[in-house]
């Protein structure tokens, strides 16, 4: 049995190479990663705790954060493709029009 | 059932109908809605004179029913908000006189509007029917909010009618005074009627649960009524009353509020003679006499009554000898006449004022249509001193006329002559008993007598006698038989109407022929509004505390005498002065007098420096603190929240990347922030 504090170890990592590619990176699909990644890290606190506490609903909602994470990606993929339609690139620095 | 009582209503509603059908179907109609108006007001004073000979011979003397109730207000203050028709013996002779009056006119302007070919005739017509709805309905109003309501209509209706000739300069001017001066004197009205329902809870006028009956018990500690201001009963009641009172002073044009009544004759001369005789200046002093029974309970407001209508009675008389045309001259006199029956009403005289108000209607309409029919046959010139000579070109119109004036200035045995008489005797008794101060109110309105006398003679002698001094005076244009038909029939009323009432004859012979008092006292008991409930009241020292001296036979011969002899002096001097063939200004004597009178005391000018010279100053003091200190604090919020909105923006930079480091720094910051706080470290 592993003890739970190893998940969160690899949660804490998961979600913060997640966060450093969204503060670093500009490309939009590395974006979409980075963000998948964080969600999953989140997917990882739930199963951990899950087991921890002997409580099912933690992994019921884990599989709802799949789910949505699919749908997700899908909005994401759209959102890129129209973003490079109209300036021909995928940096994500680039388009600034939507300020005031 | 209570039989013709059910029918009062109508008598106001069929002017109502005319109204409508004048401005609907006016113009199709072949007199423009003249044979609409005479049918419903000839209507409406038969109802009349029915209703009065049931309240004078019926069993029932009167009738005070609620007829819709449109708020009722429940709980520890509760009162309600009805329309409902009284009928006693005030109200009964007033209808008479109202509809009397109006059915005449409506006749009478056969021949001034129509047969001078005037146009927009369905809209003077509705005018004329709307008036005469809405004073009737007055008249019979059995509360206070209800009498309000059609005050304020009948205020309307003259502005309507008094800016008939709406597209030449004078009478829209005219119109918007009257209205604007009366509408200052009943923004006090409307503040009394809310201070009556507040301190009593019902503004009915008549019965054990009115509120003059209220007001009685609670100065005799029977029941508790709400005083405000910390005054006590009697300071609070005198208050309310001369709340009440700023909106009779406005309607009936007393002093200082008789400025709009002058410009009123702006309007066609039949609505003159509508509005000075028996509507909207009949009004005011109406409803002093209507809630008389309050009015008795406060020597304070009834010293300012007399006081006010004493001193009006002699101002306005003296502006009237110097004025040079005709309808001016009974602008004034109708506020010098309405001067005294507020003189006696303060005075103590309640029959004395409702019979001067009765036998004034008569004469003053006469005068008006009398100097109507001059005015179409001089071509609407008014000018007296274009005049002269009419006496034998217009026989009909100058009898009559003269009979007006003889009962104007009250000259024996005409009806003008009693009532004044009586007006006089009663103040002067009262004056003489236990309120010596009514004496000056008494001296006032004496002086007016011969002033009286004198303006309307020379009036009679500038216009009738004497050659003529212009060439339409010496052919003037006749006058039809609807012009003449009117004056007759007033001409035989102002002769004889004074018979109603003649008291110094009873008081001589012990003949009991004083009708109208023992009309007026003839209402049900339960109604607490007839004359003897009155006399009590004002005799009681814990009210008025007024007391007649007895004068004796001898004192009233010299009352009656002094007033005739003032009178006659007064048209003596006129007749000297102007019955010449060719006579001359000889007010221009009176110099810088005259200056002051024709410009009528620089009244108006004062109330227009009121406006201009003090209200125009406090409004713009009132306009710079609205729009410096009150909008500057609006406007600076909003200047200081866009100043800092175009500072904060700038955080919006459109790249995303900025916007997930700005989450992550929120984010750190929170976990550090509830770190610190929840003693992680």
């Amino acid at each position: 049995m592993i003890e739970t504090q190893w998940y969160l170890l690899l949660s804490a990592a998961v979600f913060s190479i997640g966060l450093f590619g969204i503060l670093v990176r500009d490309n939009a699909l590395l974006y979409l990663m980075s963000v998948e990644l964080m969600l999953n890290a989140a997917n990882i606190n739930l199963v951990a705790f899950s087991l921890q506490h002997g409580n099912l609903t933690g992994q019921v909602f884990a599989l709802f954060g799949m789910a949505l994470a699919a749908a997700e990606v899908a909005i994401g993929l759209g959102i890129i493709l129209v973003l490079y339609r109209n300036f021909e690139t995928i940096d994500v620095t680039v388009p600034t029009t939507m300020r005031w | 059932m209570t039989g013709i009582y059910d029918f009062v209503p109508v008598i106001a509603l069929l002017p109502l109908v005319s109204f409508v059908v004048a401005l609907f179907a006016g113009k199709y109609l072949p007199k423009k809605g003249a044979l609409a108006g005479i049918a419903a007001t000839g209507g409406s004073l038969v109802l009349s004179l029915v209703v009065a000979l049931t309240v004078a011979t019926g069993k029932t003397a009167g009738y005070n029913e609620t007829l819709y109730t449109f708020l009722e207000a429940k709980g520890a203050a509760p009162f309600s908000l009805e329309l409902g028709v009284l009928v006693d013996p005030l109200s009964a002779l007033m209808l008479v006189i109202v509809s009397l009056i109006s059915f005449l006119v409506h006749v009478f302007s056969l021949g001034y509007m129509n047969d001078e070919g005037e146009t927009g005739l369905p809209r003077y017509y509705a005018g004329l029917g709307l008036f005469s709805f809405s004073m009737l309905a007055f008249v019979f109003a059995s509360n206070i909010l209800m009498a309000f309501m059609f005050f304020e209509l009948v205020g309307l209706c003259s502005y309507l009618l008094i800016g008939f000739w709406f597209r030449e300069a004078g009478p829209p001017s005219a119109a918007k005074k009257a209205f604007l001066v009366t509408r200052f004197g009943d923004y006090f009205f409307l503040v009394g009627v809310v201070a009556i329902f507040a301190t009593f809870g019902t503004g009915a006028f008549a019965g054990s649960e009115s509120f003059p009956h209220l007001a009685e018990q609670a100065l005799h500690g029977e029941h508790a009524v709400n005083t405000f201001l910390g005054l006590g009963e009697q300071a609070w009641f005198t208050v309310i009353g001369l709340l009440v009172l700023g909106g009779v002073m406005g309607k009936s044009a007393q002093f200082p509020f008789h400025t709009w009544l002058p410009d009123a004759m702006e309007g066609p001369t039949p609505v003159s003679a509508l509005i000075h005789a028996a509507t909207m200046v009949a009004a005011g002093v109406f409803l002093v006499a209507r809630m008389y029974g309050f009015y008795a309970l406060s020597p304070t407001a009834l010293g300012v009554i007399a006081f006010v209508g004493g001193f009006t009675a002699l101002f306005a008389a003296t502006m009237g000898i110097v004025k040079q045309e005709l309808k001016q001259v009974l602008a004034y006199s109708t506020i010098s006449q309405y001067g005294y029956m507020m003189l006696a009403l303060g005075g103590g005289g309640y029959v004395a004022a409702v019979f001067h108000l009765t036998t004034h209607a008569v004469f003053k309409a006469l005068l008006f249509l009398g100097a109507g029919s001059v005015i179409i046959a001089m071509h609407h010139n008014e000018n007296m001193w274009d005049m002269g000579g009419l006496k034998d070109r217009m026989p009909v119109t100058y009898w009559t006329f003269l009979a007006g004036s003889l009962a104007l200035a009250g000259i024996f045995p005409f009806a003008g002559f009693w009532s004044k008489d009586e007006v006089l005797y009663e103040t002067l008794i009262h004056g003489l008993g236990e309120s010596p101060l009514l004496l000056g109110g008494y001296a006032m309105g004496l002086l007016a007598v011969a002033f009286t006398g004198f303006y309307t003679f020379r009036m009679v002698f500038l216009t009738f006698h004497g050659k003529p001094r212009t060439e339409v005076a010496e052919d003037p244009e006749p006058v039809r038989w609807n012009v003449k038909g009117p004056l007759v029939a007033l001409g035989v009323l102002a002769t004889t109407l004074g018979a109603i009432n003649m008291v110094p004859i009873k008081k001589l012979t012990g003949a009991h022929i004083d009708y109208l008092h023992q009309f007026l006292d003839a209402g049900p008991e339960a109604f607490l509004t007839n004359v003897h409930h009155y006399g009590e009241l004002l005799e009681n020292p814990a009210f008025a505390g007024y007391g007649a001296a007895d004068i004796g036979t001898s004192g009233l011969l010299i009352s009656a005498g002094l007033s005739l002899g003032l009178a006659l002096a007064g048209a003596g001097l006129a007749y000297r002065l102007y019955n010449v063939p060719e006579p001359v200004e000889h007010t221009d004597r009176l110099g810088r007098v005259k200056t002051l009178l024709m410009h009528n005391y620089y009244q108006d000018e004062f109330q227009v420096w009121l406006a201009t010279g003090l209200t125009v100053p406090l409004a713009n003091v009132a306009n710079t603190f609205d729009q410096g200190i009150i909008d500057g604090v609006v406007d600076g919020i909003s200047s200081a929240s866009r100043l800092a909105g175009r500072g904060v923006r700038r955080i919006q930079t459109g790249v995303v990347r900025n916007y997930a480091a700005l989450l992550t720094l929120g984010l750190v910051l929170l976990v550090a922030f509830f770190g610190v706080t929840g003693g992680w470290f």
